[in-house]
């Protein structure tokens, strides 16, 4: 037997496809799912790939069962990922809690369709931007990546893995209808190159307790096997893990659970600015739209308006200094009735103006246009 | 040290009084009755068991270990006599 | 020392003791099969970092944070779940699942029905004390037909599961039945568990004085074990009919299944490996 991994070349993928094999190429070894538009080919590769360089891969029942499964896997060590779309991650919120109580490291794709419900399967939507943060009770902080090309879907899934191994914290990777179906040629590096990204989870020093945090506010993970007599509880707890039901406890838990990367937002962040620097209006956009209004923003640029775009690669923790770095006002290009419309709102001292699609398909360049148009005359 | 007729003495009882919380199976499956309820409480408001050896000879503990297999509590330990 | 004050001794290093006295109430059965499990667990001396406890939510989920080995308070209803992604990542693992009857059966019942048919292997503790204990006494998917709780006032109208009869019918490997008052045969039972590969279910009937006798007239946790005294037959070869548990009626306990040879999911998978890398 041996093991089968990617060779350096041109591939040409659909972005479920690239999310799978970025995932496997940053060291995912264990995938639990359960089959859902538009996300089943991110399985169907995963049930594919994995084996082939010792991975495990297994369809569940449902998705509540899928993220139980790679919750349980990443204690032993492993990264671990499932995909979905909305009501899938409907369906996981609780245990993403979960995750994010016991500070279990996971990668979780959501691949957008129209929503609300079942929506529509096969195509775009940006509805979910307000779920991946707000889905599950209480009050806390995960990190959301996203993507606006199929070589990104790729790379972007190193970041994914690396900060949700150096955070121990869920990572929500959103993909839409439009990116998970659409395909483009990725480019893969040497296998020996890739591997130098990924970076291994933090260890604990010995005698050092399984939430006993680091300066960094992030405790070293413990393993499942290797004697540490772990217990992880969903209640709240104390260092020992043990369950510490006291407004004490609950203030410093979950104080530190949000500031753990709150305080790390600055290295967590990415954007694309794009023509930003003399904007006098910037498009903040991001996923399958953004391609629509980088064209848009071109088209006005043409036309002498002082147009830009800005990209939120990272969803999650919002990017607001990039807001409040330019004093140009805002369109907010989104596929739902308006949801970072309101973060955009919040930091900016200028005008925030919409453009909103309830999704099934992304703006035209020409959409784009008009509204740059409409609010910079 | 007098001995009961029909058995051998074989075990004592340790009560560990702080985890018992007055359920008395290990009272009742004694099949040789060397368990009865206290008077005194735990610091919870429990009666735990006491070993009726101390206070008469002619119970006698044979080292069955019911009474520690049906403890909930994990507060007896039955510890056979060398 | 005898081998049994020895394993008296084993057992507080296998408790997490600083937590103790635990929640449980007075008189409950949790602590009985706890008990007879961790006796079944050091009998077969598997070392401590190779067993993992999972639990999920209610009286029996609190079971993981007592066991001191790597040990999971889950969420409700998805301890197998969990307990499938540790097994299935790390095969040379021992993973039992400790939890309640509406914990396993009515939030969790799918997990239970497809880890089964999967063949997980899985040792499966299911304490069923015909009630949600933790909630104060509610009807769940084990409460026996009329019998009282919170939310059954005027009796169950409900049908409870037949749980040997559900993991039999999915092929479950080994399946068993005992009530606490049984504390050998149970204690044997997990024992001879342990050593086998699959999905394996051991049901126990558990006493729950505090909100489930107290509303049908078991009041004290003595009247409660006397009622499992007095109404249980063994009977290993009982028919599916006869495992079925009525209100205050016969408690037909008994090892039910035991069957080896049947591949679990964990090594079926290995073949898929070989074939991928082929």
């Amino acid at each position: 037997m041996t093991e089968k991994h990617l060779k350096e070349g041109y591939y040409f993928w659909s972005g479920d496809v690239a999310a799978a094999e970025g995932a496997i190429a940053a060291g995912c070894r264990f995938y639990a799912g359960y089959p859902i538009t538009p996300s089943s080919e991110v399985a169907e590769t995963m049930a594919l790939r994995l084996p082939q360089v010792g991975g495990k891969f297994i369809e569940m029942e449902d998705e509540i069962g899928s993220i139980a499964a790679i919750i349980g896997a990443s204690w032993t060590g492993e990264r671990s990922m499932t995909a979905t779309s909305g009501p899938g991650i409907s369906l996981m919120n609780e245990n993403i809690g979960l995750a994010v109580m016991t500070e279990v490291p996971l990668v979780i794709v959501n691949a957008m369709r129209g929503a609300p419900s079942t929506g529509l399967p096969t195509l775009i939507g940006q509805g979910d931007l307000m779920q991946a943060k707000y889905g599950s009770h209480g009050s806390y902080e995960i990190i959301t990546l996203y993507p606006n090309n199929i070589q990104e879907a790729f790379d972007l899934m190193f970041d994914a893995f690396n900060l949700a191994e150096r955070y121990r914290v869920p990572v929500m990777y959103l993909l839409d209808g439009l990116l998970a179906h659409m395909y483009e040629k990725v480019y893969v590096p040497p296998r020996e190159e890739w591997e130098k990204k990924i970076i291994r989870r933090k260890r604990a020093r010995e005698g050092q307790l399984p939430y006993q945090p680091d300066e960094d506010m992030v405790p070293p993970m413990p393993l499942i096997g290797e004697g540490y007599n772990i217990h992880a509880t969903g209640l709240t707890h104390d260092e020992r893990g043990y369950p510490d039901l006291t407004p004490q406890a609950q203030e410093e838990l979950v104080r530190r659970l949000n500031e753990k990367i709150l305080k790390h937002e600055r290295d967590i962040w990415k954007v694309e600015e794009y023509l930003t620097e003399d904007a006098d209006i910037i498009v903040v956009s991001f996923g399958g739209e953004s391609r629509a209004v980088k064209a848009g923003v071109n088209l006005a640029r043409k036309e002498g308006i002082k147009a830009g775009m800005l990209r939120l690669i990272t969803i999650w923790p919002f990017p607001w200094e990039y807001i409040t770095k330019y004093s140009a006002d805002y369109i907010v290009a989104e596929l739902n009735y308006g949801q970072m419309y309101h973060l955009v709102r919040e930091y900016s001292d200028n005008d925030v103006y919409q453009l909103n699609k309830m999704g099934g398909e992304i703006h035209t360049p020409e959409d784009v246009l008009k509204r740059i148009r409409e609010v910079s005359s | 040290m007098s001995q009961n007729k029909k058995f051998k003495r074989k075990a004592t009882v340790k009560v560990l009084e702080e985890r018992c919380k007055g359920c008395w199976y290990c009272v009742n499956y004694c099949p040789t009755k060397v368990l009865q309820v206290s008077e005194k409480m735990n610091s919870k408001g429990y009666h735990p068991p006491v070993f009726k050896e101390n206070i008469d000879e002619n119970v006698v503990c044979i080292g069955c270990h019911l009474c520690e297999l049906y403890c909930p509590d994990f507060a007896i330990v039955v510890e056979e006599l060398e | 020392m005898s081998q049994m004050t020895d394993m008296r001794k084993t057992e507080e290093e296998w408790l997490r003791t600083e937590r103790l006295p635990h929640v449980w109430c007075p008189g409950c059965g949790i602590g009985i099969v706890l008990n007879a499990f961790l006796r079944a667990v050091i009998r077969r001396n598997i070392p401590k970092e190779k067993m993992v406890v999972v639990s999920g939510i209610g009286c029996t989920g609190r079971t993981a944070g007592y066991v001191n080995v790597d040990s999971f308070h889950t969420t409700h209803g998805r301890a197998i779940p969990f307990a499938v992604g540790v097994k299935f990542a790390r095969p040379d693992l021992n993973v039992v699942v400790f939890s309640g009857d509406g914990d396993l059966f009515a939030i969790g019942g799918n997990h239970f029905v497809n880890a089964a048919r999967r063949n997980h292997d899985l040792l499966i503790i299911a304490v069923n004390n015909f009630t949600y204990g933790m909630t104060g006494g509610q009807h769940g998917p084990t409460t026996p037909t009329g019998a009282y709780t919170t939310t059954t006032p005027y009796g169950n109208p409900d049908r409870p599961f037949n749980i040997p009869h559900l993991a039999i019918s999915l092929g479950a490997p080994y399946v068993a039945r005992w009530t606490t008052y049984h504390v050998n045969q149970l204690q044997n039972s997990i024992y001879k568990a342990l050593n086998m590969k699959g999905f394996r279910v051991i049901e126990i009937i558990s006493q729950c004085p505090t909100v489930y006798g107290r509303r049908n007239s078991m009041r004290s946790p003595m009247s409660m074990m006397e009622y499992f005294q007095k109404n249980s037959v063994i009977n290993n070869k009982a028919s599916y009919e006869e495992m079925e548990l009525t209100y205050k009626g016969k408690i037909v306990v008994g090892e039910f299944r035991n069957v080896g040879g049947i591949p679990s999911y964990e090594e079926r998978y290995e073949e898929i490996i070989r074939r991928a890398q082929e």
